[in-house]
């Protein structure tokens, strides 16, 4: 009779077998310890990062100690103020390309259907599975013959083209979601469709825009193989391709290499934990509803 | 009548750009790749020579190489699917901080391959992490150095392609555990179903959905995402050990300039993907 007491949410069956209160509140604990397990074997990264950097290069060979060094001379090995600057200027250009042309493409495939439109939309969605590397010989020669690897012009174009399949399937998607009536209305209004577009859609499209931007903003920043091939001048490199490319060279000292990790995972740790909503929204997209 | 009209040459406009881009950049090198396929060329000049280009491929040796190293690290997907299942399952028991966990178990996800490559680089280094655990466990003289060796070289970089796609999948299946009926579960539990009886008849048959896009994200990340982890960590070696297709279109093309072989690698390549990109289309559209 005393089960019947408990609230239901912790002892819910009158079955005797499992005696109810201790193996669960040990389970619990078990619990517990499994996620401090696995907490650990995550972090392991950032560990290594930040107790590799604060040792000096003798210091990382020997084992022991503790200094600043590597961090106090870390622009004089890497470019990281320059190597920042053209991450975040490769990174944003590509974003805004990536929204101006999937934007209005994801609303016309949703909103405003014309001959072929499903057909063009698939292949245009099909266009997502293309690895790069299956195009690459032939994109890099053509990029290399329209003189866009001098500047920044030839990785923007490629991230953009290789981002925009995705975006217009998301705001596609999105779109779907919107109901007629809301833009007929406004264009009935006089809006016209480019009016319709800048002060009725773009609004709508907020939640939309922000996944597309969060999640491209992470594979830019991270990416090595468009930045290594399409930015011929050094001096220009992002900061993922100049890691890279010391690390592949093993001339440099790993503590700095360890500082410059550091720094290039930040901006997108950030972006990642103040955007994490999106993040999922974006990936589970097409699936979860 | 003429509002239709006006509305399908909006949406032709507004798709346009798009559309050019797609073409322009993924479209026509598709084409050329074919073509080139057929071809000696080296980036500027190049010469017909037809299809026994292709027989000439399928015998070079590297090919075959890559092509079983791709094949062996798929050995890798069902602990990189099995893993997150349970870290999943973990954190859908919502334990006290659950969400700070969550959180940490997520944050790996932002950091480039380039970087997690660099840290993998130095866990299995000889006087790396990997072996400090080693010996501080009593085995005070053994020592591995796996990226060292053609034979354990590609199980290192196995393991760390699994840590790499734990956040993503584990991130997948807790969405998918959120839309799981609780009450089904306790009618279960009411029933006298065990714990794995539930896991295993519930939750499993429901997370089906997300446990093959999982699996299609995983293998496509496998053949087409590996590059950065390769090109830190090993270089595509010893010898050609580590050579994945990807990193064979990229060895081939820029470090041997043969860029008619390496587009024909890349061919190859996108017929791979291509195929399992399809499950994947289908599987989203069989849900619309």
């Amino acid at each position: 009779m005393t089960t019947l007491l408990t609230p239901p949410t912790e002892s819910p069956t009158p079955n005797p077998t499992p005696p109810v209160k201790k193996p669960r509140r040990v389970g619990r604990w078990v619990l517990f310890g499994a996620m401090i397990v696995v907490a650990i074997v995550m972090l392991y990264p950032f560990w290594v990062m930040i107790i590799t950097s604060l040792k000096s290069e003798s210091q990382f060979l020997s084992g022991g100690g503790f200094s600043w060094l590597s961090w106090s001379s870390l622009t004089s090995v890497i470019p990281i103020g320059q190597e920042v600057l053209s991450s975040t200027i490769v990174c944003s250009a590509s974003i805004l390309i990536i929204l101006c042309v999937g934007l209005p493409a994801g609303f016309a495939f949703a909103k405003l259907r014309f001959r072929m439109s499903t057909v063009v939309f698939l292949v245009i969605v099909s266009a997502m599975m293309v690895p790069l590397q299956a195009i690459l010989m032939p994109e890099f020669v053509n990029v290399t013959r329209l003189h866009l690897t001098g500047g920044y012009l030839g990785a923007i174009i490629v991230y953009a083209s290789l981002g925009t399949p995705f975006s217009v399937f998301l705001f596609t998607t999105y779109f779907r979601g919107v109901p007629d009536e809301l833009i007929e209305a406004g264009i009935v209004d006089g809006l016209g469709y480019f009016g319709a577009l800048w002060r009725l859609v773009l609004p709508i499209a907020v939640p939309a825009i922000a996944t597309v931007t969060v999640l491209q903003f992470i594979q830019i920043w991270d990416d090595l193989l468009v930045g290594l091939l399409f930015i011929q001048n050094t001096s220009e490199r992002p900061i993922t391709v100049g890691l890279a490319v010391l690390a592949a060279g093993r001339t440099t000292s790993i503590p700095q290499l360890m500082a410059g990790s550091l720094i290039s995972a930040l901006p997108a740790m950030l972006v990642y934990l103040g955007f994490q909503r999106y993040l999922v929204k974006g990936l589970t997209m097409g699936i979860d509803r | 009548m003429t509002l239709k009209r006006r509305r399908q040459l909006a949406g032709v406009v507004f798709a346009l750009p798009a559309i050019a881009l797609v073409v322009c950049f993924i479209g026509i090198p598709i084409g050329q790749a074919i073509y080139y396929s057929f071809t000696e060329w080296n980036g500027l000049t190049s010469t017909w020579i037809g299809p026994s280009t292709w027989t000439q491929a399928f015998h070079n040796t590297n090919l075959w190489t890559a092509l079983r190293n791709n094949g062996l690290l798929l050995l890798s997907v069902p602990f990189a699917l099995g893993l997150p299942l349970c870290i999943a399952v973990l954190l859908h028991q919502r334990v006290a901080g659950w969400r700070i966990f969550r959180s940490i178990y997520f944050l790996p996800t932002a950091i480039s391959w380039v970087v997690l490559g660099l840290v993998a680089e130095r866990f299995f280094a000889y006087q790396g992490t990997l072996n400090s655990i080693i010996h501080a466990i009593g085995f005070s003289h053994t020592s591995t150095n796996m990226l060292g060796y053609e034979s354990e070289a590609l199980i290192a970089l196995g393991i760390t392609f699994v840590f790499t796609m734990i956040g993503t999948n584990t991130m997948l299946f807790l969405t998918g555990l959120a839309t799981l009926d609780p009450s089904l579960e306790e009618a279960a539990r009411i029933d006298g179903a065990g714990r794995w009886r539930i896991f295993r008849s519930i939750t499993l048959p429901h997370l089906s959905r997300f446990i093959q896009l999982a699996f299609v994200m995983t293998v496509i990340a496998l053949f087409s995402a590996l590059f950065s982890l390769i090109f830190v960590m090993t270089g595509g070696g010893p010898g050609y050990a580590t050579t994945t297709m990807e990193f064979l279109i990229y060895e081939t093309g820029f470090n041997q300039g043969d860029f008619g072989t390496a587009a024909l690698y890349g061919l190859i390549l996108f017929v791979i993907t291509g195929i399992v990109g399809v499950v994947q289309l289908r599987l989203i559209g069989s849900n619309e």
